[in-house]
């Protein structure tokens, strides 16, 4: 990220430096209160989820949810830690739903918690792609959009996106696997840090 | 459907608020307690998307985002994917906010049910903003070992690209 970030930016500045300076400072500006924007908006949201979360672990429901999915999460991130296994099974079933404002909250405490359990390096990978490739089933937001926009047929995306999700999914997770499951992966990950490099 | 699928947030706080009364859960106090997390979260991720929104706008204002997505358009249109969504799938991995606004663009210039519409919503509703999972999620953590990660997430993300659009034109 650091490598990426310092290079656009210089790119950047190079090129508005030739071309318009006086638009500089407006346009990296325009950029921060886009984020502050972005963020009292997302204040409002994580209020709701997180108000929302806390009645579902007092009320007992994080609790039943875990437990019915934590058996395929230990399968799936090869990990023991107790904790950390109920913050991802909260993450992914909250995914499902298509609520990604509730997944983060989360998906921050998994995170964390990942990070510090055995087999970090796979875990953390393997949900990192997982939410990467999104397994969203109903995309609710853009459905919005479209009835918004008077389309004829609003539902139409569904079952595209529902396989195209899949499809991301699957791949990106059997990927993780072939690559970054705990035996013998220092040889390949590092073999495939050094095409990395290659090709950034 | 579309009525079906307004329906399910509703039901879902009916449902919880439901469940937890039966419960004898105290419900304002929970969800007063949970909204407190709410403000120390977005503190801690507030620096790493003002930088994610800083630099898309430096590339949107230097032109180098639109002579990338230039660049690229003839590659697009090799792998059957519309050209014309280069600037979408750019901006896609980066940042979700700047992704929502071109996909408005696109609907508008295109209209909501042509063939490109519908590509653009299949791509937007099949991937995350990838950058944005590795800045908020794992921004708390030292020890950054996702490198492989984020290349099968950026491998995924391109093949769902191509996926989504071939299917687009059979359902």
């Amino acid at each position: 990220m650091n490598i990426l970030f310092s290079g656009v930016l210089l790119l950047c500045s190079v090129i508005i430096l030739i071309r318009a300076p006086e638009n500089f400072l407006a346009a990296i500006l325009d950029g921060g209160s886009r984020a502050a924007t972005l963020c009292v908006s997302l204040i409002a949201t994580y209020s709701v989820w997180m108000g929302l979360i806390k009645v579902w672990e007092d009320s007992g429901v994080t609790r039943g949810v875990s437990k019915l999915l934590r058996p395929l999460a230990k399968k799936l991130f090869k990990t023991d830690d107790r904790a950390a296994l109920d913050a991802v099974c909260m993450n992914l079933s909250v995914n499902l739903l298509g609520v990604s404002g509730a997944a983060t909250p989360y998906g921050v405490k998994a995170a964390q918690l990942l990070d510090q359990s055995e087999n970090a390096e796979y875990s953390s990978s393997m949900f990192f792609v997982l939410n990467a490739t999104s397994l969203q089933l109903l995309p609710t937001s853009l459905i919005a959009v479209r009835v918004s926009m008077h389309s004829l047929s609003p539902a139409d995306i569904v079952f595209p996106t529902l396989f195209t999700t899949l499809f991301s999914t699957i791949l990106g997770g059997f990927l993780t696997w072939l690559f970054l499951r705990p035996k013998k992966r220092e040889n390949v990950c590092k073999f495939l840090q050094i095409q990395g490099a290659g090709t950034q | 459907m579309t009525t079906f699928l307004a329906l399910i947030v509703p039901t879902i706080f009916l449902g919880s608020f439901l469940f937890a009364i039966c419960r004898k859960v105290k419900v304002y106090d929970s969800f007063t307690q949970g909204m407190k997390g709410a403000i120390p979260l977005i503190v801690s991720i507030f620096p790493y998307i003002a930088a994610v929104t800083m630099l898309s706008k430096l590339l949107e204002v230097s032109g180098l985002g639109a002579q990338l997505a230039e660049l690229l358009s003839p590659f697009f249109h090799f792998l059957g994917v519309p050209e014309e969504l280069a600037p979408l799938i750019l901006i896609k991995p980066l940042s979700g906010s700047g992704s929502i606004a071109v996909i408005s663009d696109i609907l508008d210039i295109y209209g909501v049910d042509s063939y490109i519409a519908r590509c653009a919503c299949v791509l937007y509703g099949s991937s995350e903003t990838v950058f944005y999972i590795g800045a908020v999620y794992f921004s708390g953590i030292k020890r950054k070992r996702l490198h492989v990660a984020l290349l099968i997430s950026l491998f995924a993300y391109f093949l769902s690209i191509i996926v989504g659009c071939a299917l687009c034109r059979i359902l």
